[in-house]
């Protein structure tokens, strides 16, 4: 069979007499960069290289024959990749690697190796063939690529570390206003507080009184704000149940019974002080109207909750509202301004006996 | 009838101090003394018997309201040590001993209600009213008043 002794040919190449041969001529005029070695020669020695590796190295032939391929490493060389190689040929194994060479010139090149071994028909390793190609370009861009993968890490690094810290210096700050708040609303009432002491006019001194109960009001909201995990919400149920304890508790009136049914609601947080302040009004007037002249009676507060709004109802069985209000008073309208701002609606029923004020209001939808 | 108490109030700022005092005084207690400092309290005399001690967390001269509750523990064992502060958070989970705390900004009503529960609890122990929210009391609260 004739292919198969062509086959054979090549196998045993003869590197003197392989100028007849079609495979040699082919493996000579190929733009692929090839040598071939000898192992049975000492220091197994290239035997045969063809045109393209002489333009690929910068050599001539007569540079080239005789040598062992290890003239074309230099100093960056990667000595492990050398070893891989040598470890190949040792073994008569294959080896595919990427390997920076030097030219004649001094000049580099990325050289994708690939070295294998040629058997002869007793499986004896006769020679060693190794096609080169010069991969430069690929392994450049590729470490441009890792290069600015680098750079692009650690500026995303830098950012978010940037980030972090400008978070940090956020909440810092917000806690800073917070604790400003706080403290300005204690001093706020206080002040009050102490001038109260002073006033000798009754009318004058109520009329303080209320405003003091406002501040008080706004403090308590400020207050289980910032103690709360959301900041987002406001449960303005249990701010409710807490402020008629505290009014009714605080007024010294042992004889005002209560009957509260309260639970958890909540509303944005935006609308907190709005509905605290109007919370107070409703009691502070129940307190001061209903149960006026030393008058017992009870108090009774509903809290309830439906699909997308909530509902407070504060009813007292006092004498309830007169026909006509005077108008130099501001509760009531603070109540009903103040629901108009948190889109809320309140409503007053003469209860027979007594007064209900109801106040209907959005909910904000449940979060964790 | 509740009896009145002997009440200590320990708070670096003069207008909170001034508030807190007239509260003590309207509600028929007696305001024992005054500190702003731990240095003030430590110059206190030992044959003082204080029923409550309200303290501010951030006192003068750098000194702390855990400094003052370690202390009044020491020299007066039975009174009650109640924190007024806008640092709740700062408080431990034992509230370094102390019986609870009243969270700035506190309002009248607040301040008032819990100064009613504690001389009801101090003098004839355990409180016959329920606790104001405004007062949070601490593990020692609890266990003293079963
Ligand atoms: N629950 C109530 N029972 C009986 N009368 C009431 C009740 N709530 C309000 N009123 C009457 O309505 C009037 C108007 O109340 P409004 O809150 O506007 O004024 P005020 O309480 O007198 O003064 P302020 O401006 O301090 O609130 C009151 O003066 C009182 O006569
Ligand atoms: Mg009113």
């Amino acid at each position: 069979m004739r292919q198969r002794d062509d086959w054979h040919l090549t196998d045993v190449l003869e590197y003197e007499h392989g100028r007849g041969d079609p495979f040699a001529a082919a493996v000579r005029a190929t733009r692929m960069p090839m040598v071939i070695t000898d192992p049975a020669q000492p220091d197994n020695p290239i035997v045969f290289c063809n045109v393209a590796f002489q333009r690929l190295t910068g050599y001539d032939r007569e540079e080239i024959i005789g040598r062992n391929c290890r003239f074309l490493q230099g100093p960056d060389t990667d000595p492990a990749k050398i070893a891989e190689i040598r470890e190949a040929v040792r073994d008569g194994h294959a080896v595919d690697v990427d390997l920076l060479n030097y030219r004649k010139d001094g000049t580099t090149f990325w050289n994708a190796l690939y070295l294998s071994p040629v058997r002869d028909a007793d499986g004896v390793v006769r020679f060693f063939f190794a096609s080169q190609f010069d991969v430069t370009e690929r392994v450049e861009a590729q470490n441009i690529i890792n290069d600015q993968k680098l750079l692009v890490e650690r500026e995303v690094e830098r950012r978010t570390a940037d980030l972090r810290a400008a978070l940090e210096a956020k909440t810092l700050l917000l806690h800073e206003v917070d604790h400003r708040v706080k403290n300005n609303l204690t001093m706020i009432g206080s002040l009050l507080r102490l001038q109260v002491r002073t006033i000798d006019d009754p009318s004058i001194a109520a009329k303080l009184d209320s405003m003091l109960e406002r501040v008080d009001a706004l403090a308590v909201v400020h207050r289980q704000l910032y103690q709360s995990s959301d900041i987002a919400r406001f449960d303005i149920g249990s701010f409710a149940e807490n402020l008629i304890s505290d009014v009714v508790g605080s007024s010294g009136r042992g004889d005002i019974d209560l009957d509260i049914k309260a639970q958890p609601l909540f509303v944005d947080a935006a609308n907190a002080s709005a509905l605290g302040l109007i919370l107070n009004e409703i009691l502070t007037n129940a307190v001061k109207h209903a149960f006026a002249d030393g008058r017992s009676g009870s108090l009774s507060l509903l809290v309830e909750g439906e699909e997308d709004h909530g509902i407070i109802k504060i009813c007292d069985d006092g004498p309830g509202m007169p026909s006509s209000q005077r108008s130099r008073s501001i509760g009531t309208s603070l109540i009903t301004r103040l629901a108009r701002q948190a889109n809320a609606e309140a409503t007053w029923r003469d209860a027979k006996p007594g007064t209900c004020v109801t106040i209907t209001f959005p909910k904000t939808e449940m979060r964790s | 009838m509740t009896r009145t108490m002997d009440v200590l109030v320990v708070e670096d700022e003069m207008l909170l101090a001034m508030d807190i005092e007239a509260m003590i005084e309207d509600s028929g207690h007696r305001v024992l003394a005054e500190a702003a400092s731990l240095q003030d309290v430590q110059a206190l005399p030992d044959d003082l018997n204080p029923q409550l001690a309200f303290v501010d967390l951030h006192l003068a001269h750098n000194s702390t309201g855990f400094e003052v509750c370690s202390y009044i523990r020491q020299h007066w064992p039975d009174t009650l040590i109640i924190f007024v502060t806008a640092n709740v958070s700062k408080i431990p989970a034992d509230f370094s001993g102390a019986h609870g705390v009243i969270a700035k900004p506190f309002s009248h009503a607040g301040v008032v209600n819990a100064i009613k529960y504690l001389a009801d609890g101090a003098f004839d122990p355990p409180p016959s009213i329920p606790r104001p929210a405004s007062l949070v009391a601490s593990p020692h609260l609890k266990t003293r008043w079963g």
